[in-house]
């Protein structure tokens, strides 16, 4: 039957075309795939190679924040701890001074004090307040001042004198407070390099 | 800093707006330290703004509100307003005046300077030319900052300029030198969530440890923010020419200072200027800006990012018009770029770095640096040409290479200009971005790069 063997041969040559275009089809799509893979390697190193380096930086950043606070608490809790040191300081020294012999060197000071505050205000004509430990040490003093009274009212400080001029429009206050508050910050520093804490 | 306090004076003659003028007063001098004790007893700062005939008038930082005539005493300290100083202040929060408000106890101080600081000797000035790596790649990139600079911010109301501060005074660093670094920061009349948002934002990152804060808030009085600057650059000329230190002081917003100066102008009767702000504006604000440099023989140096919010967008306002004859160059952020949300919404064709020549290039930045600038400037400034013309002729109407000029401008904004305000860009991150700017253009078009940099960096499709 010739066109049987027609039929068949016809077959075996679509047969034989698309074994070959499959087989192409395969070689290529294998040669293509490679090929991707290939091109995605470096692509894929360099997303790898950005994860790590953006790993990196936030860990850095993590670093960073963790040792900076961690630093800054332990700075803070130092300076509170310094500070109170220093006050209990201050409370002791303050009630040595309220403390203090109001005899001997003592009456100069409320002297150089009167003295001070009276050159100050550019005249002695003035009201002086002072403190009811120091009244007599001041009113002895004042005997050199012409124009200068001992107010009957007494303040509430550790010692030295407050100066009011007459008209009441200047005051300066000499008070061994006003002094040391004045001084506090340098005393403070002094204390603290005492504690061994330094700048 | 002595023993011997001041006289007390109790007659008030008047009280004008944030002045008190104060009767019978002999021997006070100009600028000098004044307390004013209210009646109840509340203690105020001021300086002497002026003295003669008797009187002086008083400056009240904190206001004078709930001052009265009778019961208010003044008393002339003796001495100039000075800020304690020490390396201590790192890491601490202060108000305005110098006052620490993180609850910590005031600073052991080291010395006591004058806030108005000491000139310096123009002799003595060192040339800035070294490179701070903020992190903001149109920063660092394009409008580059050397130490020793003052480059103000130029914004508008309403803008980023705040996200902005706080990213370079989180990121900033010096790079190349194992020196230390530190930020100062002034925050001037600014809203509380945004002096929150600062101090925030430094303590989460760990930058507050080598920061110092000055926080003077809106509902602070407006007097203070004249001394704001002032104490915040004290510390920063201590950290930088006692400590060697290479110090970046951030002050925003410089308008909200400029406000403060008026005000107290109006109170004085004092012939107004442009916009009622005083003549003596440019001066004053001359005294703040020059504070920045680096002085032969000292290893630190004080760096200035002024911030200031221009009224209505108004370059030609007085601040920014004064400013901008004061300082080295500015930073502009655009009101355009802003709406389309882009972050640091910079408008680079109307900004620049004078000094940034010298502080880029090889032995700071890398050896290309300064060329392929120039490029993306050139070829942005196109983009921007090219986007006008396709708004007539639309986008059809357009060549080939105008296309690609506009595909330029794109990638500019959304890949170089674009940038999260937790993202630091190193100097190396930043320039790869402008070389893949450029590699958008034909090698033809690149006439502004040596070729052995087009050779060398030039990324091919």
């Amino acid at each position: 039957m010739v066109s049987n063997s027609s039929l068949e041969q016809a077959i075996d040559k679509i047969l034989e075309k698309t074994e070959k275009e499959i087989l192409s089809d395969l070689e290529n799509s294998a040669s293509t795939s490679k090929k991707t893979l290939d091109d995605s390697l470096p692509i894929l190193e360099q997303e790898y190679d950005q994860i790590i380096s953006n790993g990196k930086k936030e860990a850095d950043k993590i670093e960073k924040q963790i040792t900076g606070s961690s630093d800054l608490e332990a700075r803070n809790k130092q300076l509170t701890t310094v500070e109170e040191s220093i006050d209990k300081v201050f409370t002791k020294a303050l009630d040595e001074i309220a403390n203090t012999d109001r005899s001997g060197d003592y009456s100069n000071l409320i002297k150089s004090l009167l003295e001070e505050s009276t050159k100050t205000l550019g005249t002695t004509d003035v009201i002086v307040f002072t403190n009811s430990k120091d009244r007599d040490t001041v009113q002895s003093a004042l005997s050199q001042y012409s124009g200068a009274e001992l107010s009957s009212e007494t303040i509430e400080c550790l010692g030295g004198v407050k100066v009011k001029s007459k008209d009441g429009a200047m005051t300066f206050d000499n008070t061994l407070d006003a002094k040391i508050e004045r001084l506090k910050p340098l005393i403070r520093k002094d204390i603290a390099t005492q504690f061994g804490v330094s700048n | 800093m002595s023993a011997e306090g001041g006289v007390q004076y109790s007659k008030i003659a008047e009280i004008k707006g944030p002045l008190v003028v104060v009767d019978d007063v002999s021997n006070a001098a100009f600028d000098e330290l004044v307390e004013i004790e209210t009646k109840e007893g509340e203690r105020r700062l001021g300086k002497v703004l002026e003295v003669g005939n008797g009187k002086a008038i008083v400056q009240v930082f904190e206001g004078t509100t709930g001052l009265s005539i009778s019961g208010t005493k003044a008393k002339f300290v003796g001495k100039l307003m000075e800020m304690p100083v020490s390396k201590e202040v790192l890491g601490r929060v202060f108000d305005g005046l110098g006052r620490p408000k993180d609850g910590l106890p005031d600073p052991i101080a080291d010395k006591f300077i004058d806030i108005n600081g000491e000139p310096m000797n123009p002799e003595q000035r060192e040339y800035p030319k070294d490179f701070i790596q903020t992190g903001i790649s149109v920063i660092d990139g394009m409008i580059t900052l050397v130490r020793g600079q003052k480059l103000p911010i130029f914004s508008g109301s309403g803008m980023s300029h705040n996200l902005v501060a706080a990213q370079i005074a989180r990121q900033a660093s010096v790079v190349g030198t194992q020196d230390d670094f530190a930020v100062v920061f002034a925050a001037i009349g600014v809203q509380y969530s945004e002096a929150e948002y600062f101090r925030r934002s430094l303590e989460e990152s760990g930058a507050l440890k080598r920061s110092v804060l000055f926080l003077n808030t809106a509902d602070d009085p407006a007097i203070e923010r004249i001394i704001t600057p002032r104490v915040a650059l004290t510390v920063a000329e201590y950290l930088a020419f006692e400590l060697g230190m290479h110090v970046l002081v951030i002050l925003t917003d410089m308008t909200n200072y400029a406000e403060a100066l008026r005000e107290i102008s109006a109170a004085r009767e004092e012939v107004p200027g442009r916009k009622g702000y005083p003549g003596y504006l440019y001066t004053d604000l001359s005294t703040i800006y020059e504070r920045a440099g680096k002085l032969n023989g000292r290893k630190g140096s004080v760096t200035q990012v002024p911030i200031l919010s221009m009224p209505s967008d108004d370059i030609t306002h007085p601040i920014p018009d004064l400013t901008g004859y004061i300082t080295e160059g500015q930073v502009v952020l655009g009101r355009d770029l802003f709406r389309q949300g882009v972050y640091p919404p910079v408008n680079i064709l109307m900004s620049l770095s004078r000094l940034m020549k010298d502080g880029i290039g090889e032995g700071s930045t890398r050896a290309d640096h300064g060329e392929i600038s120039n490029q993306v400037y050139d070829a942005y400034s196109r983009a921007q040409e090219v986007r006008a013309l396709a708004g007539i002729v639309g986008k059809a109407g357009l060549t080939e290479i105008d296309l690609k000029y506009m595909d330029v401008g794109d990638v500019f904004e959304k890949e170089f200009l674009t940038q999260a305000t937790d993202e630091n860009r190193t100097i190396e991150e930043t320039l790869t971005i402008l070389w893949k700017i450029v590699s958008k253009l034909p090698k033809n078009e690149i006439t502004k790069i040596k070729d052995k940099f087009i050779d060398q960096y030039y990324q091919e499709k």
